[in-house]
């Protein structure tokens, strides 16, 4: 909300600059965004009257003005066209300089003279418009300095207002502030209304049918109105506060919606069907055409302002269109009502529209003063517009306001805030406040909440009024003591932290992506998932339209980003949650770490020139894996071929623990990689997060260390090429004695001199006794047993020597 | 013998230490003052001749004199062996760069949650999380957030066709833990929040959260203000200060905003506080009562404070990344910075 300064001050009297009494409100509770000057000293601008426009001989979009300076007449060339012969515009001559640094000086334009420039708003610093010249009332006098028209610059006071105070979405609120914090005297403007003629009740009618949605109502009838543009300080008033001026009548009811915080509503009487107002739900296939001139459809649950026949009015949001008032209305029904927040807050909601006026009624506006707020809009339109008032108003008021008691405990307070506050002090703060003290006790006290604080329920916000008007300052920063909650215990966030950081210390990079991803990039991975994935009914855009299901698709679109950022080797992971519905359109989530390998990734420095195997890939992101799961202290892990949608045939497998599938590990379908211009293999792995977890933690348990020496064998193995090394690994401890302690591949051999389709591995073999020292020839026993098994078993041939 | 001889003969003797040029003459000053016949061996010899009110000073002296040339010695003979001649010939390059697979990187997101968890937990405050997908009983309704409030607006918020929501915040764990356990309550709550905002430079429509809850009998705003001071010390800087702003959350009442001072600038104002020598960082405030009504707590034997704070946010001031969308591009070269 914009509020100047100056109209602040015609409630409460203020010495500050604008500067201390933005921090004076911030720091009670009202941020200020924003300070702005608004004007300037307007040096050498006057009045300028329009005699004469012609075109532009040599330019179509200009025109040649006669304009009198109160001295002489002065030719003028102007882009704008907002203007007619007999207005009056800032005019700013030769020699004068702009607010905004312009110097005026005599300039042919098109071939013709210009002796100065009629002024826009923007050019003389009063806001950004340069939709036009500024106009001028005709009543100015021509030659008069602009500063003696439009007074000294003023100062906007631009306010963050939370949604618990919508009194202080009015000058007058914000005034209450500024005198309890000053300690100054609120002054209300009198209001008093000369009434003439006809008695209110014989014009006007007013029907509440629906007292829950309208609490209070009232009218009063004006006559004899003429409409024409409101005086020039109520226009700048307005015009500062950021709403547009339009006529006196409609620019009455928004001065005084933005003076009290009510809104008000002036429909053309004689354009009311009998005169009759009827608050009401709206009816089935009901429509109006708002002020905006839209045709809304309005449905039962929505308030209606009706006449005798039809809605004239979405009640607290937008006037009608048929109702509004013209150039020549001369009669005017203004309403000034309270309606229910969550009702206006519905329909505003239902309709998109949110006006100024829905604005407040939807944080609730103050039932108590709708009266006081029709009668200053009465006195206004007397003043402004040379109405008559009818005797009387009408008033129908179904639900009086009663007011709350509320009691506050000093003690409570004291310990919720840390700081004694005395109760002297409290009554002080709340009565400044104008907040009723009703009864005052040494060990609490009790306030009557005003009808224009909505908020005040409870004791914590009587708290909260003590607190920011006793300035949070005051409230010391104690060293907290840490007393132990039993139980507590994070061990699932450390186990969390452990994994990440055992990612880290294998030399992955952590990378974080969007939940949302756009459904063709979900479609390229895999298009069978498509009604277990969770749509978004309302995304920001298509590229944030489906909640990710797999983690995997966003890590090689960031591998794919970065290769095409000359970075060609990458180990990435990321921990993140995926999501899925059942068929039952149950929402489920589960966490998941996914890893990335891309290119030489796992080579020394020294080995990248040469190209990289599937396999040397496949390898590395199962090194990761398993190292993983090491370091989390799960396994055993197994893997089983399995096919999985994002990978090629035969290049994937599950990963298990015991019989609990994890996740997989693959080599990403080449198409996808071309997807993203990933020229080398790329592997990828998903594992579910919740197993690498549970065992972090476990305890640890002491095995003896061996007491006696080992002894190890080497074997070498001819077999053919589809004979995988876990088959071999199965026959050689299916063979083994106790004795056998570790089996290491150190060698494979494929090329060269190996006979086609088959392929040579060596292992190590080594057998140790927990109880005594073996001999050579016990492990040349049990070696020559596992030998055997190994030719009986799979046929292998044994290379010797 | 007495001390003024003992202290010339430590100035004769250090200086032929440092007039020693090789390493014959070192062995030979050594011999001359500390050998088994040198010089001081027989003055300790013949302290008992020396006075009685003299000899410990002398005796002090001699030990001094002794263990200050004993050093001397070693020092000069490793300085000359070190810088007597050239290096020693390297037996292979050792130039070449080592080759040790580095560490990898977190992520600077991780990096804040982590570190925010680490100075949390030395107060007490243990973490909790929950589900990302929520109900809007407990993101909304459990938090004292009526149904007619504007957050919960179609446009603010995610709403999944199964009637739940992406949680706008991580209020809702405080919720999920008060509904299990009886007070106390210290828990810390990081995760991932959504808001349909249109991402910019600053917004992001999901982005992370941390949130502190402390429930107990005795709990006041002082208590508040003293933990996000310890706080703010321990993330941005030891002179960093917080202040308190009055505020506005359903949630909480009191409701307050705390400005951190910049931990660039130190108050003076800078580019980084936009000149104001101060940076917002959290909303907090004392628990409404209606929450723990909510929860079945008994609003008026319980009191607690909450705060939360934005990840990312904490993330951009800290290390100072101008744009929030860098921290979702995962550029290798971006990651790297923050080993």
């Amino acid at each position: 909300m914009k509020v100047p300064v100056s109209w602040l001050r015609e409630y409460v009297d203020l010495d500050a600059t604008p500067e201390e009494l933005a921090d004076k409100l911030t720091f009670s509770g009202i941020e200020v965004e924003g300070i702005h000057t608004i004007g300037s000293d307007y040096a050498g601008v006057v009045v300028g009257e329009v005699r004469q426009i012609e075109q532009h001989p040599g330019a179509d979009r200009l025109r040649l003005c006669r304009v009198f300076n109160g001295d002489e007449e002065l030719q003028v060339v102007c882009g704008a066209d907002n203007f007619e012969v007999g207005d009056k515009a800032p005019f700013a001559g030769i020699g004068v300089t702009l607010a905004n640094g312009f110097k005026l000086k005599k300039a042919k334009i098109r071939g013709e003279v210009s002796f100065g420039m009629l002024c826009a708003e923007d050019e003389l610093g009063i806001s950004d418009d340069h939709e036009g010249i500024m106009v001028l009332p005709r009543d100015t006098e021509s030659g008069t300095p602009l500063s003696d028209v439009l007074g000294p610059p003023d100062t906007v006071l631009e306010l963050e207002i939370t949604w618990n105070r919508p009194d202080c979405l009015s000058v007058i609120g914000i005034a209450r502030e500024f005198a309890a914090l000053y300690g100054t005297e609120l002054k209300l403007p009198e209001v008093t209304v000369a009434e003439s003629g006809a008695n209110v009740e014989d014009l006007v009618s007013v029907t509440i049918d629906d007292p829950e949605g309208c609490p209070r109502y009232t009218a009063r009838a004006l006559s004899d109105i003429t409409i024409a543009p409101s005086p020039l300080w109520m226009q700048r008033r307005l015009a500062m506060s950021g709403v547009r001026p339009i006529n006196n009548i409609v620019d009455v009811t928004n001065y005084v919606m933005l003076e009290c915080g009510h809104p008000l509503h002036a429909f053309d009487h004689s354009l009311l069907e009998e005169g009759k107002i009827v608050v009401r739900r709206a009816r089935d296939g009901e429509k109006m055409v708002t002020l905006d001139g839209v045709d809304r459809p309005v449905t039962p649950d929505m308030l209606m302002i009706a006449d005798a026949e039809k809605p004239v009015a979405v009640a607290g949001v937008m006037g009608g269109a048929g109702s509004e008032i013209r150039d020549d209305t001369a009669t005017v029904l203004l309403e000034s009502a309270s309606f229910d927040p969550r009702g206006i807050h519905r329909t505003s909601l239902a309709l998109s529209l949110s006006t100024e006026s829905s604005h407040r009624f939807e944080r609730y506006v103050n039932v108590e003063t709708v009266d006081w707020a029709g009668n200053r809009a009465a006195q206004l339109m007397q003043d402004v517009a040379g109405a008559s008032v009818a005797a009387g108003m009408v008033d129908v008021y179904p639900r009086p306001y009663e007011p709350r008691r509320i009691e506050l405990n000093m003690a409570r307070m004291h310990k919720l805030l840390g700081v004694h506050v005395g109760v002297e002090k409290a009554v002080e703060v709340l009565e400044s406040l104008m907040i009723p003290v009703v009864e005052q006790g040494t060990e609490s006290i009790t306030v009557e909440a005003p009808g224009f604080r909505p908020d005040l329920e409870r004791e914590a916000d009587l708290v909260e009024e003590i607190a920011r008007m006793y300035g949070l300052a005051h409230v010391p920063d104690v060293v907290p003591a840490a007393r132990i909650v039993p139980l507590a215990s994070d061990e699932p966030t450390r186990a969390l932290f452990t994994c990440r950081d055992n990612l880290i210390a294998m030399g992955l990079l952590e990378i974080m992506s969007y939940s949302f991803v756009p459904e063709s990039l979900l479609d390229a991975f895999c298009d069978s998932d498509k009604t277990s994935r969770v749509v978004l009914p309302n995304p920001v855009s298509a590229d944030h339209a489906v909640m990710r299901n797999s983690l995997v698709p966003q890590m090689v679109e960031c591998l794919g980003r970065n290769h095409s950022r000359q970075i060609i080797d990458a180990t990435l992971f990321e921990i993140g949650k995926v999501f899925w519905q059942d068929e039952k359109g149950v929402v489920d989530e589960e966490d998941r770490v996914c890893i990335g390998v891309m290119g030489k990734a796992g080579r020394g420095a020294l080995e990248k020139r040469t190209a990289v195997k599937d396999d040397e890939v496949f390898l590395w992101a199962k090194g990761i894996v398993e190292g993983l799961a090491e370091a989390q202290c799960i396994g055993p892990l197994t893997f089983t071929p399995v096919d999985h949608p994002y990978c090629e045939s035969g290049e994937s497998v599950s990963i298990l623990l015991g019989d609990k599938v994890l996740g997989f590990l693959g080599l990403l379908r080449k198409e996808l990689r071309h997807r993203h211009r990933m020229a080398e293999p790329v592997a990828i792995a998903e594992l579910s997060m919740t197993p690498l977890l549970e065992s972090v933690f476990s305890t640890r348990s002491f095995h003896p260390v061996p007491q006696y020496p080992a002894i190890s064998r080497d074997v070498a193995i001819i077999v053919d090429e589809n004979v995988m090394h876990q088959d071999i690994l199965r026959v050689i401890q299916g063979a083994a004695p106790v004795e056998l302690t570790g089996v290491d591949l150190f060698d494979i051999f494929t090329s060269g001199g190996m006979r086609q389709g088959k392929k040579s591995l060596a292992y190590s073999l080594t057998y140790r006794s927990f109880e005594r020292t073996l001999t050579d020839e016990d492990a040349n026993g049990y070696h020559e047993t596992i030998k055997d098994a190994l030719k009986s078993e799979l046929g292998v041939e044994i290379r010797e020597g | 013998m007495n001390v003024a001889e003992i202290e010339a003969i430590k100035a004769e003797a250090l200086a032929s230490v440092a007039a020693a040029e090789t390493a014959e003459d070192i062995e030979a000053v050594r011999i001359k003052y500390i050998g088994r016949k040198g010089l001081l061996p027989q003055i300790m010899k013949g302290l008992k001749d020396v006075a009685p009110e003299e000899r410990g000073a002398v005796g002090k002296g001699a030990n001094a004199l002794k263990n200050a040339l004993g050093s001397a010695l070693d020092e000069k003979l490793a300085a000359l062996k070190g810088g007597a001649g050239d290096a020693p010939a390297a037996a292979f390059d050792t130039t070449l760069p080592g080759r040790w697979r580095p560490r990898g990187t977190m992520h600077p997101i991780s990096l804040v949650i982590e570190e925010t968890v680490r100075i949390f937990s030395r107060l007490g405050f243990t973490v909790a999380e929950g589900p990302d997908v929520e109900t809007g009983y407990r993101n909304f309704e459990a938090l004292n957030t009526p149904d007619y409030h504007p957050s919960l607006d179609h446009q603010d918020t995610f709403w999944l066709e199964s009637g739940e929501l992406l949680r706008t915040q991580t209020s809702p764990v405080q919720i999920r833990v008060m509904e299990q356990q009886p007070p106390p309550v210290r828990i810390v709550t990081p995760g991932r929040c959504y808001r349909r905002d249109t991402t910019d430079a600053t917004h992001s429509a999901n982005f992370h959260q941390i949130e502190g809850l402390y429930v107990d009998t005795d709990v006041s705003l002082a208590d508040l203000k003293g933990t996000l001071a310890y706080f703010a010390h321990e993330m941005m800087g030891p002179d960093v200060k917080v202040r308190f702003r009055p505020h506005f959350f359903p949630f909480t009442e009191p409701s307050v905003e705390c400005d951190f001072s910049c931990h660039v600038c130190g108050g003076d104002g800078c580019r980084v506080c936009k000149q104001s020598g101060w940076i917002e960082i959290a909303g907090a405030g004392m628990v409404d009562p209606r929450v723990f009504e909510r929860v079945g707590y008994d609003a008026t034997a319980v009191m607690g404070y909450a705060f939360g704070m934005g990840i990312e946010r904490i993330a951009m001031i800290k290390y100072g990344i101008p744009d929030i969308r860098m921290l979702y591009d995962n550029d290798v070269r971006f990651l790297t910075q923050f080993r």
